[in-house]
């Protein structure tokens, strides 16, 4: 086997490398005699391997079991207690208590069963179907395109009453629904009716159902724990930044993958110190003339455009990775600096452009307004995120991107949107799936340092997610057991998610 | 025909050159504004004027308690400095631990054969998608039952084992050639030899990547610093900066000095170890 390799160096490695083994070789084959004389020697080396793994894995096992392990089995059996850390409160068993007082409903009127079941059974549906219409856009099921439009119609008409009625979450939820939709309707299918028609259909009539119900829903029932559900539409409405963000990341991808200065080393420094002076002329002319926040705009926009002549994109790379990079409580602190209503330099811009306009309004009050505290959220983190590990993956993935494929394409005439409609973007679909599915669930958990450190949650819970809600449960209240349980809701929620890219991520590898 | 596509390339070169650019501008204007703001004296902080008329680095030891704030002309009270070296050791503490436990666990699930290893691995897999707020109130009650709180080693044993870094590293040793684990084997080296003089040196670049993640998570680490300690000697820079905020807050200047501080380490650890960490990412990321 390694005769080949070694025979090619000098004679002398040769001859050492074979007395090597032949000293090895023989007390090994005493060995083997003799287990097999005795018996059970493939058990004992197993053992031995056992053990030798156990003496490499023993210091990683014993945190493991410490502090993943058994905390985990800890925390199940706690949310099943009143576990507090106040010494008022006795501590008692208390079953399904805490779940049943999170997720139920008491009868504030002669409440219709009725009404309840439909919801029941209308949010039942919806789930399922949002499984089902994942389902049959991996399967190509037939029929799916109509479903799609179905489904885009409705949640048009979502967004269209959600925009009328100023109804925030009818345009998000609309908005989600628009989107999967067109996505679906959007395939290259012929337009027919088939099984794939299905989960659209369901999905668009539970939406429907459950908005008609919801009325009488909210007349008749009281969830037991308003709160739950109230940070619970939080913190998916936090969610709503990461298709933006994926199609930011994917943009920035699109742009960067290929180099950018076409030319020698001679050349790109001249090109780039011919920039800069420009950038310092203009922006040295604007600020003079009376405008100095202007002529800095422009002197970093050729500064930054310089700087991309000269290092090629890798000077964009870094600098987009920068606030994932520096991402934290500091970065928190700056946004809530600039979004400062009075001082910061966002409404002091607005007010100004406002002011210059001509127009009467002022602007929101960001982190203050219950309207605009989440918009706030979200724009921050998109800014953090766009250039982050998502860009990272799609550059892999670009560059995953068969060559022939593209170049075929080209030939044939296609356009750059034809191009990426029909090549690259199917190719990319590991990757985008990858990047949703941990965007989703690392969405399900934020949003605790931003509210802890920009808005303590407010205004009126506007921007507390369900993380910050189990970080006032246990340690503000110090009510353990109820907040253990509301992390064991997360994370089934968390292990849906990742059940899907288990289920479908496999077999979306496009080879 | 060659003409008109190199025109035509060199006009798409232009635009996005220009679309860059101002992407990132976008980008970086906050970090703009926070340095000119560090530099500001208090009377032009609430000016809509980027850069400052009158630069003063006098926030800078004002932060770091060097010299007394002018308005109320005593010394801020925190301690900066000492925020600084715990939030340094806690990281150096956190990665030299997670590093070398992982490593050598990762070493276990690539390079030996045993019985029940995949079931093993897969367990260790299964946990990275357990919520950490699930983790934490029970490590948090394991912690205040060994009177842990308020210590360094509260801070950092809890943290210090990673199933992410185990299969990060898992991914890296998998790489090394097995055929140079049966050559050391015939040359008579035992595993330990083996893991230290040919794995661990294999698989450096995996490691600086998980060294340079770890680290950085760490110094950057809010919520378990955050309910372990309420002593302020302990602060990290995160917790630190939260409690900064609180009682300095209205004073912009004086805030995004601390916060260019608490950047800057950062910056400088990217700078030197890009390579690694964007080949770490994408390895963790794609494969995961």
């Amino acid at each position: 086997m390694f005769g080949g390799k070694f025979s090619d160096g000098n004679g002398k490695q040769t001859m050492n490398f074979q007395q090597v083994q032949q000293k090895q070789l023989a007390p090994r084959a005493k060995v083997k005699a003799k287990t097999a004389a005795r018996g059970g020697g493939a058990g004992r080396r197993e053992r031995a391997a056992i053990l030798t793994a156990l003496a490499f894995l023993l210091p990683n096992l014993i945190g493991f079991l410490a502090f993943t392990f058994f905390p985990v089995i800890f925390s199940l059996w706690m949310s099943f207690t009143n576990w507090s850390l106040k010494p008022a409160v006795k501590f008692e068993y208390v079953g399904l208590r805490n779940f049943t007082d999170l997720l139920g409903v008491n009868a504030t009127g002669p409440g219709a069963p009725a009404v309840l079941a439909g919801f029941l059974v209308c949010a039942l549906a919806v789930t399922v179907a949002l499984v089902g219409a994942l389902w049959a856009n991996m399967a190509q099921w037939r029929g799916i395109k109509l479903g799609g439009a179905l489904l885009a119609l409705t949640g048009a008409g979502f967004v269209f009453v959600g925009c009328t009625h100023s109804l925030q979450g009818l345009v998000l939820g609309g908005g989600a629904a628009l989107i999967c939709g067109w996505s679906m309707a959007a395939k290259d299918a012929p337009w027919e009716f088939g099984r794939g028609t299905l989960p659209g259909l369901v999905l668009s009539a539970g939406a429907i159902g459950l908005w008609l119900l919801s009325g009488a829903m909210t007349h008749a029932y009281q969830p037991r724990d308003p709160y739950f559900w109230q940070f619970f539409y939080n913190t998916i409405f936090l969610m709503i930044g990461i298709p933006f963000g994926i199609a930011g990341s994917l943009a920035l991808a699109l742009l960067l993958h290929q180099d950018l200065p076409s030319g020698e080393a001679r050349q790109r420094v001249v090109g780039a110190a011919t920039m800069l002076v420009i950038g310092l002329v203009m922006g040295g002319v604007i600020w003079t003339q009376g405008n100095p926040n202007a002529g800095l705009i422009v002197g970093l926009l050729w500064l930054i455009a310089a700087l991309g002549i000269g290092f090629n994109v890798v000077a964009f790379r870094t600098l987009f990775y920068l606030p994932t990079f520096t991402a934290g409580v500091a970065l928190m602190i700056l946004w809530k600096a600039l979004y400062n209503p009075k001082t910061g330099p966002i409404n002091v811009g607005l007010n100004a452009i406002f002011h210059s306009l001509g127009i009467h309004a002022t602007a929101p009050e960001w982190l203050g307004d219950v309207a605009w505290a989440k918009p706030a959220l979200v724009l921050m983190g998109t800014w953090t995120c766009i250039g982050g590990t998502s860009m990272l993956l799609y550059l892999a993935g670009l560059s995953n991107v068969p060559k022939e494929l593209t170049e075929a394409a080209d030939i044939d005439g296609a356009g750059p949107w034809a191009q990426f409609r029909h090549v690259t973007w199917p190719q990319l679909a590991p990757t985008t799936f990858f990047i949703t599915i941990t965007s989703i669930i690392g969405g399900l958990q934020g949003g605790f340092e931003q509210a802890r450190i920009m808005t303590a949650g407010g205004p009126a819970g506007s921007t507390t997610t369900l993380s910050y809600y189990i970080y006032n449960k246990a340690f503000q209240d110090l009510d353990m057991g109820y907040a253990s349980a509301i992390s064991w809701i997360l994370f089934v929620i968390v292990f849906a998610a990742t059940a899907l890219n288990w289920k479908f991520g496999k077999g979306l590898e496009v080879d | 025909m060659t003409n008109n596509f190199a025109s035509r390339r060199r006009v798409s070169l232009t635009w996005r050159l220009a679309l860059l650019s101002v992407l990132g501008l976008m980008i970086s204007m906050p970090f703009v504004w926070m340095v000119a703001s560090s530099f500001k004296q208090r009377a032009e902080v609430e000016q809509p004027q980027i850069v400052p008329h009158h630069a003063t680095a006098h926030n800078y030891p004002i932060v770091l308690t060097l010299e007394k704030e002018p308005v109320q002309n005593k010394k801020l009270d925190l301690q900066f400095g000492r925020w600084y070296f715990n939030s340094v050791f806690m990281a150096f503490g956190t990665t030299l631990l997670q590093v070398l436990t992982s490593a050598l666990a990762a070493y276990a699930f690539a390079r030996l054969k045993w019985k029940g290893r995949d079931q093993v691995f897969m367990l260790y897999l299964a946990t990275m998608m357990i919520p950490s707020v699930v983790l934490t109130i029970p490590n948090f009650q394991g912690m205040v039952s060994l009177h842990f709180i308020n210590t360094y080693h509260g801070l950092i044993i809890p943290v210090a084992f990673s199933a992410f870094g185990t299969f990060l590293l898992r991914q890296f040793m998998m790489s090394v050639s097995p055929a140079l684990d049966e050559a050391a084997t015939i040359d008579g080296a035992n595993h330990w030899q083996i893991f230290w003089d040919i794995v661990m040196p294999l698989a450096r670049p995996g490691l600086i990547a998980l060294t340079v993640m770890t680290f950085l998570g760490s110094y950057q680490s809010f919520f378990w610093p955050l309910i372990m300690l309420n002593d302020g000697q302990l602060f990290p820079m995160s917790v630190g900066m939260m409690s900064l905020d609180t009682s300095y807050g209205r004073q912009t200047e004086l805030i995004m000095a601390a916060t260019v501080m608490n950047i800057a380490p950062l910056i400088i650890v990217f700078s030197i170890f890009q390579k690694y960490l964007v080949s770490g990412l994408q390895l963790g990321g794609v494969k995961g």
